[in-house]
């Protein structure tokens, strides 16, 4: 793929790959076929840590004052151009860390043409965490990244087939770091799975965890006629009539990964999910 | 014949009437009496009811109210819907002023987003409109303006003042001649009965031969249930703005004039009224 930038039929072809290496190592994810079309995304649910208020009667809510201060972190409303001015709150006073439940979705957004990460997040007893807590939960390591650029932010949204009520990781600044791994994959000629990359990036911000034989074991999707030419030594899979089982064992990452012979074929026979709608032609071939 | 400027004028300043009514469990320490309220149809609920919070906090106690929330029949409301949707979607074929039900306690969790502070409308309000450019400019102008201009915006829609939500929104509006129109049209088309709570899609305004499409070239290519053969009885409606355009209406001329300050077109498909 020579573009950062992903078309929904793509989207759905680097799923299913990703979707067969996840059924190798029983990694949880499944596909989700949205009712009568032919859209869908990828599931998982996962135990993981988090931080979580305690004395809880309720479900999630501090008071209308709390969470103001806590919001003015997300969008800054003040003039300084230079610091969003920025700040965290740990609340480490009345949370502790216990375990939760997540739910991650990954959505195709045809708005900014990438992937999206939604999740929600329950403790053991059913209750949701709130957008504090979420926030609270993720790793320090990862918290300065969100603090500092508005747009990589954790809010809550609608999910967009569901109606229900989601965190999201905001997806616009998501060609700023597909760009320059794409370009140097065309470049090296190395294959690379548009979920694969991104997930690796965005998942571990907010606890999903990403097994390094994704990037070995999965390839990108067969090159159709309609995308742009690619460089000839990444031709694509003979097609098979049905799909090779993955190698059990996974490779030892090489220094230039190309996928191994026996790895996954392009899954001819799953169904692939056909645009229904006259679509413009796959934005591969417009300028990053 | 109302000139296309007067149509902004009437979008951005239509009303709907509206009484709130507490809910019959919310423990007051005397009854609580209902309050009307003309609620903008192209503003958010969280935005316009703090009249409508202090007035029910007078019979309340503090320690009985949590975050305000609404519903209508029982539908909890999305306030991250212009109100104007939501009452096309839910109430559009019933008696006016609007009914709505006002909680303190027990928010659904699962169904309504949190909306602690105006500090989250405006971000909700700013990333849809980045959204919506992302679709019509691939983002150019919207990143061209300065955080200023964005502001202006949002204060524009804040204060219910259009001058100065359109000296900055015009700029959205605008694409190249060449072009005639801008490169993808954004919208939303809004069902009741689906689990699904919109469909959005990708959709030129100019085909590449030069065609204009129309509201009902949008539906037949993304919804075509929402159209009805000319052999049956009309089952759907098709609502902006709480009117039913004619379906020849070119799109791009919609996205234009009809949108929210968004900058989406936000369509309802609701039930024909069966008389």
């Amino acid at each position: 793929m020579s573009s950062c930038f992903l078309d929904e039929e793509t989207f759905c072809q680097c799923c299913q790959l990703f979707l067969q290496h996840s059924h190798s190592l029983c990694d949880g994810w499944s596909w989700e076929q949205v009712k009568g079309s032919e859209e869908g995304y990828l599931r998982k649910t996962a135990l993981g840590t988090g931080r979580t208020r305690c004395n809880q009667d309720q479900q999630g809510t501090s008071s209308d004052q709390h969470q103001e201060r806590t919001f003015s972190l997300s969008f800054h409303n003040d003039d300084d151009d230079e610091d969003d001015g920025a700040v965290c709150c740990i609340q480490e006073e009345n949370s502790s860390s216990s375990v939760v439940q997540y739910e991650y979705h990954i959505l195709y957004s045809c708005s900014y043409q990438t992937p999206v990460l939604y999740f929600r997040a329950s403790t053991l007893e059913g209750r949701s965490l709130c957008l504090e807590e979420v926030w609270d939960s993720v790793h320090p390591n990862y918290r300065q990244r969100l603090q500092h650029r508005p747009w990589d932010t954790i809010t809550q949204q609608e999910h967009p087939l569901l109606g229900q009520s989601f965190f999201v990781l905001h997806p616009c600044r998501t060609e700023e770091f597909m760009k320059p791994v794409l370009k140097a994959a065309l470049e090296e000629h190395r294959q690379v799975n548009y979920i694969v990359t991104w997930l690796s990036v965005v998942g571990p911000v907010v606890g999903l965890d990403v097994p390094l034989s994704y990037c070995t074991q999965v390839p990108e999707p067969p090159h159709t006629p309609s995308s742009s030419p690619q460089p000839p030594s990444s031709s694509p899979q003979p097609p098979s009539s049905s799909p090779q089982p993955p190698s059990s064992s996974p490779q030892p990452p090489s220094s230039s990964p190309q996928p191994p012979s026996s790895s996954p074929q392009p899954p001819s026979s799953s169904p692939q999910p056909p645009s229904s709608s006259p679509q413009p032609p796959a934005l591969g071939t417009k300028p990053g | 014949m109302a000139d296309d400027k007067d149509v902004l004028r009437d979008v951005w300043f239509g009303r709907i009437p509206t009484c709130f009514t507490l809910y019959q469990d919310e423990i007051t320490e005397r009854e609580a009496e209902p309050f009307y309220l003309l609620l903008p149809r192209v503003s958010y609920l969280t935005l316009v009811t703090d009249k409508v919070k202090k007035h029910f906090l007078k019979v309340m106690k503090a320690e009985d109210v949590e975050e305000m929330w609404f519903d209508f029949e029982g539908t909890p409301l999305k306030w991250h819907y212009p109100i104007g949707l939501l009452f096309d979607l839910h109430a559009s074929n019933t008696a006016l002023p609007w009914s709505i039900t006002v909680h303190f306690k027990n928010f659904p969790e699962r169904d309504l987003l949190h909306c602690p502070s105006n500090s989250v409308i405006e971000a909700h309000f700013m990333s849809s409109i980045k959204e919506a450019d992302a679709l019509k400019h691939k983002s150019q102008v919207i990143n061209d303006m300065q955080k200023k201009d964005h502001k202006q915006l949002w204060m524009g829609l804040q204060n219910d003042k259009f001058d100065q939500f359109w000296a900055m929104n015009r700029k959205l509006m605008e694409y190249p001649t060449e072009e005639g129109g801008f490169r993808y049209i954004p919208f939303r088309i809004y069902l009741t009965m689906s689990d699904r709570p919109f469909i959005q899609k990708l959709f030129r305004p100019i085909s590449p031969d030069g065609y204009t499409h129309t509201l009902g070239d949008l539906l037949k290519e993304v919804y075509p249930v929402a159209i009805s053969n000319d052999d049956e009885s009309k089952r759907y409606q098709v609502v902006i703005h709480g009117i039913e355009p004619l379906l020849e209406t070119p799109l791009q001329w919609l996205s234009e004039h009809l949108s929210h300050p968004d900058n989406f077109l936000h369509i309802s498909v609701i039930p024909a009224p069966s008389d």
